[in-house]
């Protein structure tokens, strides 16, 4: 696990809520917000991505997260991933 | 007694089992048809008939693409805010952009304050709430944020208002099978009160759990029982072997407006509503009151400022379960007198099944239909009926020029309503 298949796993919960959006130009600077996503949006993905990665977190985790990599790093920290990518 | 002004109709829309618009639903009522199926137990515990009038082969994706040119900016956002939902939410908010734009909401905009909303129903999310309890006995930490707004009722309203920028008032009203009935009369007195010109009418299909439709069953309430196996004749209103209830599954939408508004607007009509009644009996059990139907009636009858006599047709509450239909009949026939060889009476619910919460917008749609374009639609599977004295429509459909309908929704824990339509 890296952060590059987090990135993929929330994409793919994404398209779930955000079926219109093209998924090819999401970056992970981007921000949830801006790319559509109300608070409920966001909160759904973040957790539908903690359940596929099988991680057990609080939502209050996500609060002052600004973007997909925000989310990306919290995500990778519960799972011991590090910033090299390597677990 | 005050004389109100008319409130006029200006937009309809149904997503049913016989029709997925109103120009085929208008087909079949004409027709005659009848869509009920039955279908294999989900678990061999429950043993309640999975008997119903479902909507079948209904793709929201597609069925949206047709309001895409004049609807455009709704029908992107319908698609991104209710995809995930319930099928019930897709089909009530396909009727409900059906009505919109034959409403033309959309070319002949009314300000977003004066609109109103009012959804029909409670426990409208009691299907996907037992689906995500399920869910939450094997993984409780996953289960999705956004369950505490989607088990809400209000779901609705936020989901539509935001769609249809609405922005005055608005709520849902609970009033089990009559809840479609109670919505109307609250929209007739939010545009009577002039609280709001324009009122968008809500019959969301229902969706029940298990757990609901066993207790439905265990009560006695559902039909299907002896006709398990000849699902198309297990819905029968009025016809001696009827024996409860069939579900029905349709999402249904009115647009009601103040004339003065949709002549402003310069809006066709479909027809007008002059009339309701709403009444308890006073009981916390299933059974109907004559004697409040008889009120209902009245209250109904009185408020139009019309006489007995000026009734064409009656669009019953007819279940199809015993007490019921004959509580109905005892009540109609009190109030028409030597009317009644007069009144023509059929029940849209023999066609489409109990639509429980949307019953009574179904009903109100099915009326409006038959008075706008003369014709009355038959039940087939009226093939004896209880009382002889009635005019039943019977068979086949009938060409006859009807100029007032009154349609009855009746529910549990005493709840009683009337409602009386006009041609334009």
């Amino acid at each position: 696990m890296n952060k590059e298949k987090i990135f993929n796993i929330i994409k793919e919960n994404m398209v779930e809520l955000l079926f219109d959006l093209d998924m090819d130009s999401v970056k992970i600077t981007d921000s949830l917000r801006d790319l559509g996503a109300n608070s409920i949006d966001r909160v759904d993905i973040i957790m539908m991505s903690t359940e596929a990665l099988n991680i057990k977190c609080e939502m209050m985790e996500f609060k002052d997260a600004k973007n997909i990599e925000d989310i990306v790093d919290i995500l990778a920290s519960k799972l011991g991933v590090h910033e090299d990518g390597k677990v | 007694m005050e004389k109100y002004e008319p409130v006029v109709i200006t937009g309809i829309g149904i997503v049913s089992s016989i029709g997925h618009n109103i120009s085929s639903f208008i087909n079949s009522l004409k027709n005659g048809y009848v869509n009920v199926t039955q279908l294999p137990n989900i678990n061999e515990n429950f043993t309640y008939p999975r008997i119903g009038a479902y909507v079948k082969d209904f793709n929201y994706k597609e069925v949206l693409q047709r309001y895409k040119e004049e609807e455009t900016l709704i029908v992107q956002q319908a698609l991104r805010t209710t995809l995930r939902s319930t099928p019930a939410i897709g089909m009530t908010t396909t009727a409900c952009i059906e009505a919109w734009n034959m409403a033309g909401c959309t070319s002949k905009p009314v300000q977003a304050n004066r609109k109103g909303i009012i959804v029909a129903g409670n426990n409208l999310m009691d299907e996907m709430q037992y689906s995500t309890y399920e869910q939450f006995k094997d993984k409780p930490n996953y289960i999705s944020p956004s369950y505490c707004l989607q088990f809400m009722d209000t779901q609705y309203l936020g989901i539509l208002s935001e769609l249809f920028n609405i922005k005055g008032v608005g709520f849902t009203t609970g009033g089990a099978s009559a809840s479609g009935n109670v919505a109307i009369i609250q929209a007739l007195w939010l545009l009577r009160t002039k609280q709001v010109d324009c009122c968008m009418v809500v019959g969301p299909a229902a969706g029940f759990s298990p757990m609901t439709l066993q207790s439905l069953h265990n009560i006695g309430a559902i039909g299907g029982k002896t006709l398990r196996n000849e699902a198309q004749k297990a819905c029968r209103p009025f016809d001696k072997a009827h024996e409860g209830f069939i579900y029905g599954q349709a999402g249904a939408c009115m647009i009601l407006e103040n004339i003065e508004c949709a002549k402003e607007r310069k809006v066709p009509i479909l027809g007008r509503i002059i009339g309701s009644g709403q009444m308890l009996h006073a009981s916390r059990a299933s059974e109907p009151s004559e004697e409040a139907e008889i009120t209902v009636m009245k209250k109904a009858i009185e408020e139009a400022q019309i006489n007995v006599n000026d009734i064409d047709y009656i669009n019953t509450h007819g279940t199809s379960t015993p007490l019921g239909d004959i509580t109905e009949i005892k009540a109609i026939k009190n109030i028409m007198g030597d009317h009644c060889k007069n009144v023509w009476i059929n029940s849209t619910k023999g066609l489409v099944g109990h639509c429980m919460y949307s019953a009574g917008i179904v009903e109100a749609i099915s009326t409006i239909l038959q008075i706008k374009y003369a014709f009355l639609h038959p039940n087939l599977n009226l093939e004896n009926p209880i009382d002889e004295e009635m005019r039943w429509v019977g068979s086949t459909a009938r060409a006859e020029e009807i100029k007032v309908g009154l349609s009855n929704s009746f529910g549990f824990n005493g709840i009683n309503t009337s409602i009386i339509l006009e041609r334009a």
